[in-house]
């Protein structure tokens, strides 16, 4: 009996601890850290830069290993830091839990103390898992090059990964695991805004950001003040297609709608119906398909008996490939229209000679959006010899707007909730236009919700198995408030 | 009428990649009493092979095909030695669960290693017949008679309906198949050797058969066939991870509608839920028009039909209502005996 | 030959047989166990503790954070108690069922509608989810009574995947795309709104340990024998004059209602609903938890919804040490480990012999 008096004793003391609110925790973390840090001057580091060049006044840093020492171009106290900071720069591949195979406990803490934590949260297993796989890349393209840059102020960035399946089941959970987790400062994800959505509540209670490069439902920001997004929502795509096929495209002026049953699909056909019905474009069907199908044969065929001049595809690529690749085997030469879902090289790889004349709009162009975007794609299809997509560029951007939000308000004196509320607060503070985020997708900057505010869309036109910059655009925004 | 007809070709290739699939299912439920899950993943593994082979070295796509077959019945027997032969003698729900962990195994193994996008087969690689015309450019008739024209893909029938190559290719390969192997199962000896394992297979060791060979051949055959049907689909559609897992369950539902553990059912129990999902989704807004027509309800479907899309979001969901007033109406599915009693 | 008692005596010897139950179930072999499972949430704090106490002499732990770990036991509570209701179809009468998820989604949108738009508060929830449950369990059960084996099998998928794309498709009934429901509000006690993982839960806890309880008594009752004699072979018992339809139809109510309760808890737990929740594979996951465990077996279900319910997360933690490239092999692992287990333990970890 006795023994069980001092077990409980001692588990209610633990467990007094472990109600102490986490911001208590992490202050004496950091302290103790700092400390700790400073004892240890000379620190072995384990360097596995292959491409280092070896700097002379670096020489606080014995180097332990086969290879010399990497860049360090800070003098001073900072240069001790990042020698150890960087310790690991080749291991870009971020790491769920910092410490390496071979390291003892001192650079452990060094390290942990030294790197900022960013999670990433999308599908990537599951149904969606080719969407998460381009999420997945863009994050780490942008984490490596700015770990090759130096950092985030010469703290390295770790990326931890968190696989939601594209269910709202284990989308909860990763949600809980990154909000109660200590380290880690703001979330990018999720993709499907059923995920977005089941994990805001807990994003909001926790106090962290999310940071959202695929969910456009049209609720996933409202409510919520940690909720954000760098893409549009879905409405306002709908309306500028209906628009530009009405005033633009006059010859086309039948339209059959074919969408994706899913969140993104479904709204974008809602918004584009609308609107159709506004401005008095006609409709003569409108057909659903699932994701999951890769035969459209059946819908098409229907659409085809209501013989429409144009077909708007409201879904994504890889469907949107197949679909115009069996509309031409089945005789339909009518006119294909999409959003910004189907723009991606794959959409011409897979749909070949049969996307030809496909008219799409799209936030950006990869290669007329600037000398940056193409630098970025280049970059990508070295790394990952895939081409980017949309979903990687867009990622890569909400990567780089945590690195600034992180970059311009970390402080290490600062508790855990302290810091994730800085980079909120400077997120939510970009909200004009001067003081937006210019990434290669473009300008972003939200407004009150956490929605970005319309970014112009731009018209692309397929020829020659190519994307080419359609001769009329419509960049007039102001009709659309 | 035109689109009648479209339809019907529609269903009728659907159906016949149903039935290749459902076929696999029905030989070794039939032999073992198990829902072999990982079927489907056969069938997708097939597609991937031939789409690496033909990626990789230059060989036409039937040799691909081939190669695929040999694999695929090669990883079918693997399967059978590997999981599920030590659970001959254990409840047969015991190794269901085996199945599906196989199948959830080989799902996420192909996505490790061909990634989750989808792959299709690039043009170059496909033969002349099967390739894509420029929509743009207006198809030139190389054969026209009795108002059939043939073109470079596709025959077209009249105005509006079209039967490409490898759609025909894809009917015809089922037309043969099945037959080939109801002879085989019929006229052979080995086939004579699973029927008797089908209807004791106790009784069948005694008569000395040896069970496992037959056990390993049925996988064999029940996997080429799905490899087949794998390999069009992917030159037709696509090829992910996840494919052998729609198809697969679709055409799981074909092999009980026909009466599982039936060979001839499962290749009418594809067709049938192949036309029924066609028809489904084509028809059934038409159908739902006819009734708010007739109750007067008319204009309301007019100013809803844009906003609601009955019918093809059902798509899937028609073929198993089908499948579910069947068998309520026969409980043995189409051609089928009693199924196992328990569970 | 049982005499049949009056109601009186009826409920007399169940509550005889009901303190015995709870006694039994308190056996000192038995009180670690339950303290463990009571304290739970105490020791997700504990870990919490311990990693702080790491942190104060500067080693970083990385352990799981507690709010975390207590997530995952909610999540294994309702796995829990969906895993006993499917017991009842799949192990007392012994039909393969492959479509418990659509009462499941019945439950959860029952819950999500009325309380979201009706405004109905959680607790007249539950009885009503149940009743709804029930009578979907029924609707359901009165064709299929005749079917066996795989043709019930692939009746019940077709079932729950036609609710789910109704869900899916039906805009006029959920009021949103996709079958999302939106801002479910929780549950309360007077007025303290239950929003902690703790208090969530104590809340599964109470409503798994009433299902375990119900479960327990039907099993050793006249209905559980009926069931396992309709399970050993239909024709003698029927023969025997157990009335197969009514006993039968009660089985599939019965359950029915339970993944119903647990769908009404998970709508006020998640707060949001989507249609992609209730998809087949979930169905697949129950099932696995059943027959993992020893089909028609209570301690069986449970000890297989804690082993698949929790293992994609432990896989997670786990796999979250290594480079991030074995991330992705969870489910491959998942895939194996379920292949491994019914290799060496073919007729479930705990047997039950009959």
């Amino acid at each position: 009996m006795r023994n069980w008096l001092v077990g409980l004793l001692i588990v209610g003391l633990l467990s007094f601890w472990g109600c102490q609110p986490p911001d208590k925790k992490t202050e004496v973390t950091s302290d103790e850290t700092q400390e700790t840090q400073e004892s240890s001057e000379k620190a072995t580091v384990e360097v596995e830069d292959d491409q280092a060049t070896v700097e002379g006044k670096d020489d606080q840093a014995t180097v332990e290993g086969e290879v010399a020492e990497d860049q360090a171009t800070a003098e001073g106290e900072v240069a001790e830091d990042q020698a150890t900071a960087e310790g690991e720069v080749a291991e870009d591949q971020a790491t769920a839990e910092g410490a390496g195979p071979s390291s003892d406990d001192t650079i452990a803490t060094q390290k942990e103390s030294e790197q900022v934590k960013v999670a990433v949260a999308g599908p990537f297993t599951g149904t969606a898992a080719a969407f998460g796989e381009m999420i997945e890349r863009g994050a780490r393209l942008k984490a490596k090059q700015i770990n090759e840059a130096g950092g985030i102020n010469g703290r390295k960035l770790v990326l931890t990964f968190g696989d939601d399946a594209g269910t709202d089941k284990e989308a909860k959970l990763v949600a809980t695991r990154f909000a109660t987790d200590r380290e880690i400062l703001a979330v990018v994800g999720h993709f499907n805004s059923s995920c977005s959505l089941a994990g805001k509540d807990i994003y909001k209670e926790n106090g962290i950001v999310a940071l959202s490069p695929g969910s456009t439902n049209v609720s996933v920001c409202e409510g919520s003040d940690w909720t954000f997004r760098n893409l549009y929502r879905d409405d306002f795509q709908g309306q500028f297609i209906a628009r530009y096929i009405k005033n633009i495209l006059t010859k086309y002026n039948s339209v059959a709608v074919l969408f994706d049953n899913d969140d993104y699909g479904r709204g974008l056909r809602d918004a584009f119906t609308a609107e159709a019905k506004k401005i008095d474009l006609e409709l003569v069907t409108s057909v659903a398909y699932d994701r999951e199908n890769t035969d459209f044969s059946t819908q098409l065929t229907k659409i085809k008996s209501k013989k429409p001049k144009a077909i708007f595809i409201s879904g994504l690529y890889e469907q949107a490939a197949l679909i115009v690749k069996q509309a031409r085997k089945l005789g339909i030469r009518s006119l294909f229209f999409g959003a910004d879902g189907i723009d991606s090289p794959d959409f011409l790889k897979n749909a070949g000679i049969s996307a030809e004349g496909t008219y799409l709009t799209t936030p950006f162009t990869f290669g007329a959006g600037g000398e940056e975007a193409a630098k970025v794609a280049a970059a990508f299809e070295a790394e990952f010899k895939v081409p980017p997509d949309t979903w990687a560029a867009l990622t890569y951007d909400a990567m780089g707007m945590i690195a600034e939000a992180i970059e311009k308000t970390y402080n290490k004196e600062a508790t855990l909730a302290e810091n994730r509320k800085a980079i909120r607060d400077h997120l939510a503070s970009i909200d004009t236009p001067e003081e937006g985020f210019i990434g290669i997708t473009g300008l972003t900057y939200f407004d009150i919700n956490g929605d970005t505010v319309n970014k112009p869309a731009y018209v692309k036109v397929v020829i020659d198995g190519k994307y080419t910059t359609a001769p009329e655009q419509m960049l007039n925004l102001d009709a659309f408030k | 009428m035109e689109q009648f007809f479209q339809q019907l070709i529609n269903g009728l290739v659907l159906g016949g990649i149903y039935a290749l699939i459902a076929v696999g299912y029905t030989m070794v439920y039939g032999i073992i009493q198990l829902i072999n899950f990982a079927h489907g993943e056969i069938f997708m593994l097939g597609a991937y092979i031939a789409f690496t082979l033909v990626m990789f070295f230059p060989i036409p796509l039937w040799v691909a095909i081939l190669v695929s077959m040999l694999f695929c019945a090669g990883v079918g027997m693997l399967m059978d030695v590997v999981a599920y032969k030590p659970l001959r003698t254990a409840p047969r729900l015991s190794a269901l669960i085996t199945a599906i962990g196989v199948s959830i195994g080989l799902q996420n193994l192909a996505r490790m290693i061909w990634g989750a996008k989808p792959q299709t087969f690039s043009e170059e690689t496909l033969p002349k017949f099967f390739q894509q015309l420029n929509p743009l450019v207006e198809p030139t008739s190389f054969l026209n008679i009795f108002g059939v024209s043939f073109t470079e893909n596709a025959i077209q029938f009249s105005e509006g309906v079209f039967l490409a190559y490898l759609d025909l290719s894809i009917i015809i390969l089922a037309v043969v198949l099945m037959f080939g192997l109801n002879r085989l199962v019929t006229l052979t000896k080995i086939g004579k050797a699973m029927r008797a394992c089908a209807q004791n297979r106790v009784a069948a060791n005694l008569m000395g058969i040896k069970t496992n060979k037959v056990i390993a051949i049925t996988f064999a055959i029940g996997s080429a066939l799905g490899a087949v049907a794998g390999v069009m689909v992917g030159v037709r559609e696509n090829i992910n991870p996840l494919m052998g897992f729609h198809k697969g369950v679709a055409a799981f539902a074909a092999a009980v509608l026909g009466g599982i553990g039936n060979i001839t059912g499962a290749m009418v129990g594809g067709l049938l839920m192949g036309l029924a999902e066609v028809f489904g989704a084509g028809y059934i807004d038409t159908f739902i028009e006819f009734i708010c027509n007739n109750i007067g309800l008319g204009q309301f479907y007019e100013d809803e039909k844009i906003s609601h899309s009955y019918g093809s979001g059902y798509r899937v969901a028609i073929s198993y209502i089908v499948m579910i007033i069947v068998i309520l109406i026969r409980p043995t599915g189409l051609f089928g005996k009693s199924s196992a009693h328990r569970a | 030959m049982q005499k049949y008692k009056t109601s009186k005596e009826q409920i007399v010897t169940f509550l005889k047989n009901s303190g015995n139950l709870i006694q039994n179930g308190f056996r000192s072999k038995n009180i670690v166990f339950w303290i463990l499972i009571c304290a739970f949430p105490l020791l997700t704090f504990v870990t919490d503790g311990i990693s702080s106490m790491f942190s104060m002499i500067g080693v970083n732990l990385t352990l799981p954070s507690g709010d975390y770990i207590l997530y995952i036991g909610v999540q294994v509570c309702v796995y829990i108690l969906l895993a006993i209701g499917l017991n009842i179809v799949c192990g007392y009468t012994g039909l393969l069922e492959l479509g418990y998820v659509g009462f499941y989604l019945v439950g959860g949108y029952t819950a999500g509608l009325l309380m979201r738009h009706v405004g109905v508060p959680y607790w007249l929830i539950l009885p009503i989810a149940i009743l709804n449950g029930a009578l979907w369990g029924l609707i359901r059960g009165a064709p299929t009574l005749k079917l066996t084996g795989d043709y019930f099998a692939i009746v019940t998928f077709g079932f729950a995947e036609v609710l789910f794309r109704i869900v899916k498709n039906e805009i006029w009934l959920i009021r949103d795309i996709n079958g999302f429901v939106k801002d479910i509000p929780r549950a309360s006690v007077f007025v303290w709104e239950l929003n902690q993982n703790w208090q969530h839960f104590y809340h599964i806890l109470i409503l798994t340990g009433i299902v375990i309880f119900v479960s327990y008594r039907l099993e050793n009752s006249r209905i559980g024998r009926a069931w396992i004699a309709i399970r050993e072979d239909e024709q003698a018992a029927a023969s025997m004059g157990i009335n197969i339809s009514r006993y039968k139809s009660l089985a599939f109510a019965i359950s029915a209602a339970i993944g119903a309760l647990g769908g009404a808890f998970l709508a006020q737990f998640w707060g949001t609903l989507s249609a992609k929740t209730f998809e087949f594979w979930e169905s697949i996951l129950i099932l696995c938890m059943v027959i993992l465990g020893g089909k028609g077996s209570i301690k069986g279900a449970i000890i297989g919804a804690i082993i698949i319910g929790s293992m994609s997360e432990v896989l997670r933690e786990i796999l979250s040490r290594f480079p991030p490239d074995y991330a992705g092999a969870r489910y491959l692992i998942f895939g194996i480990i379920l292949v491994l287990l019914m290799r060496f333990r073919p007729a479930g970890l705990i047997f039950k012999r009959t």
